[in-house]
């Protein structure tokens, strides 16, 4: 299942989304749009809601008022048993990175093709190719554990976007990354934007968006606060 | 498909200890399974032939008419259930005591009247030796005209009975709460294994992973688990037969005619199969994801 690409619809369409957890309010009528191709940034301290804002995109949570709807496809109409095909046009970056601790960094990555059922073949060119992008080629038979926490970052791109999705959501990508690494991460994405994938990237450091012209969504206790344009 | 299997094949080996435990958890149960089996098939043969054997000895009125006879061995020959009749005279019923006590010939001195009586031998059709219809048909041999007593070992009878019809009860509750059991090592082990890997399985959903990508793995693993007990408790059967009764039949010749089913053992890998994958199955059908 892919994507209808009718044209017309935002990639993301957020309509008055609430999100409760047991006793607190992690987001309150939030309302706004992702076009197609765009980078987007989410901002906003920590605990404001950004993280949950991404899990309601990718299915993770649902929303208790309001409606989300990715290329058209709203998400509370959605059978249980199409969320892994629709999950499959999403690579996300996590903020916990979620690595496979006892398979090499070849296989973690190659592991978002497998669910996909790719051959071995293709698996095989595809890794090594997005290895090579983000300079990981040389640690491919390297367990995650023995890797800093920037390689480990930049694994968690790689199987993000080795299976090439519509859409990237990436949860602090450059959380504890010195400046250098963080502007290849962040040179990376601007790449993939550049190739028609429409990225959104949640993050509290402002360096990352400043001046870079790109819209700006900033969150505070769970309340949309500004949406402009840097 | 096959990635299924690696993934099956990587948790084997990772949790080893785990597997391990429950293969030979369920290697002892079917051992266990085989051996009542073994048991109940024994028992089962050498009791069979028992009743063919049986016989009733009708003791006739003392110096009873040859025609009195010859209709009461008429009216037994017509009976379904009759396999064969032998009228034994008191004369010739001597002889063959005298030649069976032949070296306590003492027992004898001093007779000088036949003490035994006239006879018929009565042998019964092999479906037909069951308490009931023995029962009844000593009840139908004691209304012939010219029979005084019927005698029959109901006694034996009715213990064969018991017997037969106990071991293959105590056999078959053993089986199915054994056979039960093991699916419930099976599942139990699925299921930890599962949340073992629960961080696993959350971040395959995430990538966008199906419930049968997911759960094949899962299956497979119970399905050689399951195998594998079935292949190391047929190890310890043939053990059980090569160092148990080989030996003990070269010593004590009567444990030859013990019969090893051999075809019945040879399937036992299957049950495991079987019992593992069932196991597996109620263990994933039960999991949230
Ligand atoms: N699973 C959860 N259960 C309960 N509360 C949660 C859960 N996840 C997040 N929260 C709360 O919701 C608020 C927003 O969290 P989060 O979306 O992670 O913010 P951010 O990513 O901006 O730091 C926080 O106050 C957090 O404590
Ligand atoms: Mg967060």
């Amino acid at each position: 299942m892919t994507w209808a690409d009718d044209g017309n619809n935002p990639m993301i369409h957020f309509n008055g989304v609430t999100k409760d957890y047991d006793n607190q309010t992690a987001l309150r009528d939030i309302t706004f749009s992702v076009e197609k191709g765009e980078m987007i940034f989410v901002t906003g301290p920590s605990g404001s809601g950004k993280t949950t804002l991404l899990k309601l995109i990718y299915f993770a949570e649902k929303p208790d008022r309001g409606t989300i709807s990715i290329a058209g496809w709203e998400t509370g109409q959605l059978k249980e048993s199409s969320i892994p095909f629709l999950r499959r046009n999403i690579g996300i970056v996590f903020q916990d990175f979620r690595l496979l601790h006892n398979k090499n960094v070849f296989e973690n990555v190659a592991m978002a093709l497998r669910i996909r059922g790719a051959g071995e073949k293709e698996i095989k060119a595809r890794v090594y190719e997005t290895l090579k992008a983000v300079n990981l080629r040389h640690k491919a038979d390297v367990f995650p554990r023995r890797l800093s926490g920037g390689e480990q970052q930049r694994v968690v791109i790689s199987r993000a976007i080795v299976a090439e999705p519509t859409v990237i959501l990436a949860d602090e990508p450059t959380g504890n990354l010195d400046p250098d690494t963080a502007e290849g991460v962040m040179r990376t994405f601007k790449e993939i934007n550049a190739k028609g994938t429409t990225v959104l990237i949640a993050t509290h450091n402002r360096e990352l968006f400043r001046n870079s012209g790109r819209r700006v969504i900033r969150l505070d206790m769970g309340n949309l606060v500004a949406e402009d344009r840097t | 498909m096959t990635y299924a299997f690696i993934l099956a094949f990587q948790s084997l080996i990772r949790e080893k200890w785990i597997n391990l435990l429950s293969v030979l958890t369920i290697a002892s149960g079917l051992l266990i399974i085989s051996l009542a089996l073994f048991t109940v098939y024994n028992i089962d043969a050498a009791t069979k032939n028992l009743p063919e054997r049986f016989s009733m000895i009708l003791y006739l009125d003392n110096d009873i008419q040859k025609e009195k006879v010859d209709a009461a061995v008429g009216i037994l020959k017509k009976n379904h259930a009759v396999l064969s009749v032998r009228y034994i005279p008191k004369d010739e019923a001597l002889k063959e005591l005298k030649t069976t006590l032949k070296n306590s010939s003492y027992v004898f001195e001093g007779l000088d009247e036949n003490p035994l009586p006239d006879a018929i031998e009565v042998k019964l059709k092999k479906d037909s030796v069951g308490q009931e219809t023995v029962r009844k048909f000593a009840g139908e041999a004691m209304k012939i005209p010219g029979v005084k007593e019927v005698d029959y070992a109901e006694k034996f009878l009715s213990t064969l009975n018991y017997l037969r019809v106990g071991m293959k009860t105590i056999g078959l509750i053993l089986i199915a709460s054994l056979g039960a059991g093991i699916i419930f090592v099976c599942y139990s082990t699925v299921k930890i294994l599962f949340y073992r890997r629960n961080e696993e399985i959350e971040t395959f959903k995430l990538l966008g992973a199906t419930k049968a990508f997911i759960r094949t793995p899962f299956l497979v693993e119970g399905a050689l688990i399951g195998t594998s007990g079935g292949i190391v408790s047929l190890l310890g059967i043939f053990a059980f037969y090569y160092i148990v009764l080989l030996r003990l039949s070269v010593s004590m010749p009567i444990f030859k005619a013990i019969l090893f089913p051999w075809d019945l053992f040879l399937v036992l890998p299957f049950v495991g199969t079987f019992l593992g994958v069932t196991g597996a199955a109620i263990a994933i059908g039960r999991l949230k994801y």
